[in-house]
């Protein structure tokens, strides 16, 4: 099957009880996007498909087929995403297995509500779980990454 | 790409951009996969156990049996420290098998690794093992496990009892409650827990036939722990075993030592001759990682007419799991015990601690081990104490607390505090909380058919001065001048390289790109004690000064000659070298004296001796419970915090908001729940309820720095602090909420269902 991960289209045989995360993993060697629980709570493997955040250990690999995945390495260009730097600046991470997946998820959120109000964020990572920084840091992070993007397209 | 000077830690480049290296982020060609065979009973005999089937399937290479592991000559798994009365009678001790050999005694107990060369493959042949199992009853709790016909876990344990510890001058105590005009008492449970860091639990290994080394990849707190402990079970000795840690995603106390699957998946390389990758479920991980806290804390406390303390006694329980597994133990006779009387001086302590075993999940570490769960058995008990004969509650604890003036303080049971203004801490709290103005708060919330509690607490813990009698870091500089720093402690995201990296720059000048801090390397014969107790910062960092100040000693004869003046002339400024107009940075000598091939003359060692420190704090919380519903909404949360010198104020911030929310899970949410066949009701994340970004309050935090003489740095621990905090104050501030219905105890969490419950019963 073809799919497209971080722009580059890719042909891929996989098993039809494949996982979408076994694939980017262990087919593809993209071992940022992680993988934290067997039932779809944790969030550590948030991906982006068609710009829609999705866990990729709940989704086949077949039925990826055609869409186009963006992982955490494909996120940064020759820049940094502004979610990225902002989760660093406002210490949105500790030990940073979450991470990746708050951050695709971030970016989804704000994609939806680029100026989110408190709820909307809570509401939007209440499928990622941080055992580490206890939320207060990845919600400034959050704001702060949708200031940063706001000040962008001025 | 940014520069990373944008970015707050060294760590962080990696991480946000997928670049971090967790263990199964390690692939190695010819890889075979692992998968655990776990008892699906609590307790039972071992008839026999058939493998045939699991053999026959595809893919399988092979299957480690207990037969293998005693043909391998290994031990079982470290008991940690073991506890010895006062008379010199021992703790019973249950050492825990690699693998299950005549019993099994909790569900989820290792039984065999099968091997094959996929994961999927590896799982599905685990299917068809064929157990004979004689099932036995289960114990999970004190009552079932020492109730006078019940199964016995271990012969040699009778009764189910490791040990009855007593501690502290009982003739005195019994005498101070004598003369008391005031008695209260009070029963906490801190419940089971599940430390649930997010990287499971993971180990890939690999044997070299050639040089007869074995390479282990695997989330650690240190490479001493994880080292001490695979050569004890495995016999191997530490020179022939590689810890390559790159990353570890959460630890909490949990990870210090090896588990089975370490052990096992060595000599499954070595045995198979090809490199090995085990890697948990989450299933897995609520049913072998160690468990944490399993403490019943019974407390009573003795008061004279004004108010002052004149004794303290605590009845402890400790529920061990099924075995003596590293830190249970030493929580449930040490930890909570060292600290008890908490900040109040207290002439008169006693305590006992009943330390038992139950088919559960061996207990160890987790984050704060023992220390939260004291606190918050005295401070509950304090406000229980001060509402039971009419004190106020702050009052109370003014009056008792110990004063400035007192330090050092012994506090007659094990612990010499060094320093603490409880009074200077307490009275920011109540300001930063407007505190005073509650009553008007409450009524308001009443209005809206709220109730409205307020919450205070003042937790003192003993953070740690380490198990090795120094720390070491070796300094090396390479021909670029970067400065390479290697020491025995490991990180888990509290930010080692960033910390350790800024004392450097703040000594000797160097810029955080010269500057690389690696955990680990076993071939570096060095001394040090893991991340543990809170300690690494003001452990390693103090070594870390002493080897920034050795540089500089060392580097003005280097100047000196450099700049062709005599060294009395030369003045050490914000890392460099001045005399005169001439000037030199140390990166500049360095640069200029390095010979390559030869290590050059500022590589040095430092090391540095720590005592324990004393973090504390006062955390004020308000809550509102809408009694329709039982559920609890925490409207504020003030921390005010003494970590001593602070050094990298925004990781200090972050250690406290994650510890303040993992304390939040216990009030609230978490709790490993047993049913009385010993089955594990909470497996996953879906019955195991996490604090989620949802669930975050307002959490203003503040820092009083008062130094410690105990350390080269002056700073305290902080990374258990937010936890021994947060389980005192919630509890206080939900029972002050619950109070006007009549309700004065309940046990942790305060779930929906359980408030609702007891405002019903009331």
């Amino acid at each position: 099957m073809q799919l497209t991960i971080n722009g580059q289209i890719k042909d891929l045989a996989v098993q039809d009880n494949m996982l979408l995360i076994e694939v980017i993993r262990d087919q593809l060697q993209l071992t940022g996007t992680h993988n934290g629980c067997d039932t779809t709570q944790c969030g550590c493997c948030t991906v982006l498909m068609d710009q829609v955040a999705v866990k990729s250990c709940t989704i086949l690999a077949r039925q990826a087929e055609g869409s186009s995945i963006q992982t955490i390495e494909g996120l940064a260009g020759s820049q940094l995403h502004p979610v990225q730097e902002a989760f660093s600046q406002e210490h949105g991470l500790q030990c940073g297995y979450c991470t990746p997946g708050m951050i695709m998820s971030t970016v989804y959120l704000l994609q939806r509500y680029p100026n989110p109000t408190d709820d909307q964020i809570k509401e939007g990572l209440a499928g990622n779980i941080c055992r580490c920084t206890g939320y207060v840091n990845i919600i400034k992070a959050v704001q702060s990454a949708a200031k940063k993007i706001q000040e962008a397209k001025v | 790409m940014n520069a990373p000077e944008a970015l707050l830690r060294k760590e962080d480049l990696r991480l946000i951009t997928g670049q971090g290296k967790f263990t199964s982020d390690w692939y190695y060609d010819g890889m075979c996969h692992a998968y655990m065979i776990r008892s699906p009973y609590a307790h039972g005999v071992i008839k026999s156990i058939s493998y045939e089937d699991v053999l026959k399937a595809p893919g399988v290479v092979r299957v480690i049996t207990a037969q293998d592991v005693s043909q391998a000559g290994m031990k079982s798994l470290p008991t940690g420290v073991t506890i010895q009365n006062a008379d010199g009678q021992n703790q019973t001790l249950a050492p825990m098998p690699v693998l299950a050999t005549d019993k099994v005694r909790f569900v989820g107990q290792p039984i065999a690794m099968v091997i094959a060369d996929t994961y999927e493959h590896a799982k599905q042949a685990a299917e068809l093992v064929q157990m004979d199992v004689d099932m036995l009853d289960a114990v999970t709790d004190y009552d079932s496990a020492l109730a006078s016909q019940a199964p016995q876990l271990h012969e040699q344990a009778k009764g189910n009892l490791s040990i009855h510890f007593t501690k502290g001058d009982e003739a005195a105590t019994e005498k101070a409650f004598e003369q008391a005009t005031f008695v209260s008492s009070m029963c906490v449970k801190s419940q089971r827990l599940i430390g649930s860091p997010m990287e499971l639990r993971s180990v890939v290994g690999k044997y070299d036939p050639q040089t007869d080394r074995y390479i282990i990849h695997t989330p650690n707190q240190g490479m001493l722990g994880m080292l001490g402990a695979l050569e004890h079970i495995t016999g191997i000795p530490k020179a022939q075993i590689d810890v390559q840690t790159q990353d570890v995603g959460g630890s909490f106390g949990i990870r210090g030592g090896a588990f089975s699957e370490n052990a096992l998946v060595l000599l499954a390389s070595k045995l198979i001759g090809k490199p090995v990758k085990w890697v948990a479920t989450r299933s897995e991980v609520f049913l072998s990682d160690w468990h944490g806290r399993g403490l019943e804390l019974n407390g009573f406390i003795a008061l004279d007419q004004s108010g002052k303390i004149l004794g303290l006694r605590f009845e402890n329980k400790a529920d061990l799991g099924a075995y003596t597994c590293y830190f249970g133990s030493f929580i449930g006779a040490r930890n909570i015990v060292i600290t008890m009387n908490g900040v109040y001086d207290i002439p008169a302590l006693s305590v006992s601690s009943e330390l038992y075993f139950t088919n559960t999940v061996p207990v160890s570490a987790y984050r704060g081990a023992g220390r939260p769960d004291i606190a918050y058995a005295i401070e509950r008990l304090i406000d229980h104490a001060a509402y039971e004969h009419n004190f106020d509650p702050i009052e109370l604890r003014r009056k008792n607390f110990i004063k400035p003036s007192q330090f050092p303080y012994d506090n007659r049971i094990g612990s010499v505090y060094d320093s603490g203004e409880f009074d200077k801490l307490l009275d920011r709290a109540l300001e930063v909380s407007d505190y005073k103005n509650f009553e008007g708060r409450r009524q308001q919330a009443l209005q809206n058919n709220r109730l409205r509690g307020i919450g205070l607490a003042y937790f003192i813990e003993a953070s740690g001065a380490g198990t090795a009698p120094k720390d070491q870091v070796i300094g090396q500089f390479t021909a670029q001048g970067v400065l390479q720093m290697f020491a025995v402690t490991g990180a888990s995201g509290q930010g080692h390289e960033t910390s350790f990296s800024q004392i450097v720059h703040e000594k000797i000048g160097l810029q955080s790109d010269q500057i690389e801090y690696i955990a680990g390397q076993a071939d570096k014969m060095m001394v040090g004690s893991g991340t543990g107790g809170s300690r690494t910062l003001y452990g390693v960092g103090s070594a870390v000064f002493n080897l920034c100040e050795q540089i500089q000693e060392k580097s003005k004869p280097l100047a000196a000659q450099l700049m062709g003046v005599p060294q009395d002339q030369l003045q050490f400024t914000q890392g460099s070298w001045h005399a005169g107009n001439q000037s030199l940075s140390i990166l500049q000598i360095v640069q200029k004296t390095f010979v390559p091939g030869q290590p050059h003359p500022l590589d040095v060692t430092g090391e540095a001796s720590s005592g324990a420190t004393y973090p504390n704090g006062c955390h004020i919380a308000e809550v509102e419970i809408d009694p329709e519903t039982g559920v609890t909404e925490i409207i504020q949360y003030v921390a005010v915090d003494d970590v001593g010198v602070a050094i990298s104020p925004a990781l200090v911030q972050g250690q406290i908001h994650g510890g303040i929310v993992q304390g939040i899970g216990q009030v609230f949410y978490e709790q490993a729940i047993y049913d009385e066949t010993g089955q594990l009701l909470t497996g996953s994340f879906m019955d195991y309820a996490m604090p989620k970004a949802g669930c975050l309050p307002l959490i203003k935090t503040e820092k009083i720095e008062v130094i410690t003489k105990n350390n080269i740095l002056g700073s305290k621990g902080v990374g258990e602090s937010g936890c021994s905090g947060s389980l005192p104050t919630l509890s206080n501030a939900v029972i002050n909420a619950l109070r006007p219905r009549g309700i004065t105890e309940l046990d942790m969490p305060y779930t929906p269902a359980k408030v609702w419950q007891a405002l019903q019963s009331n």
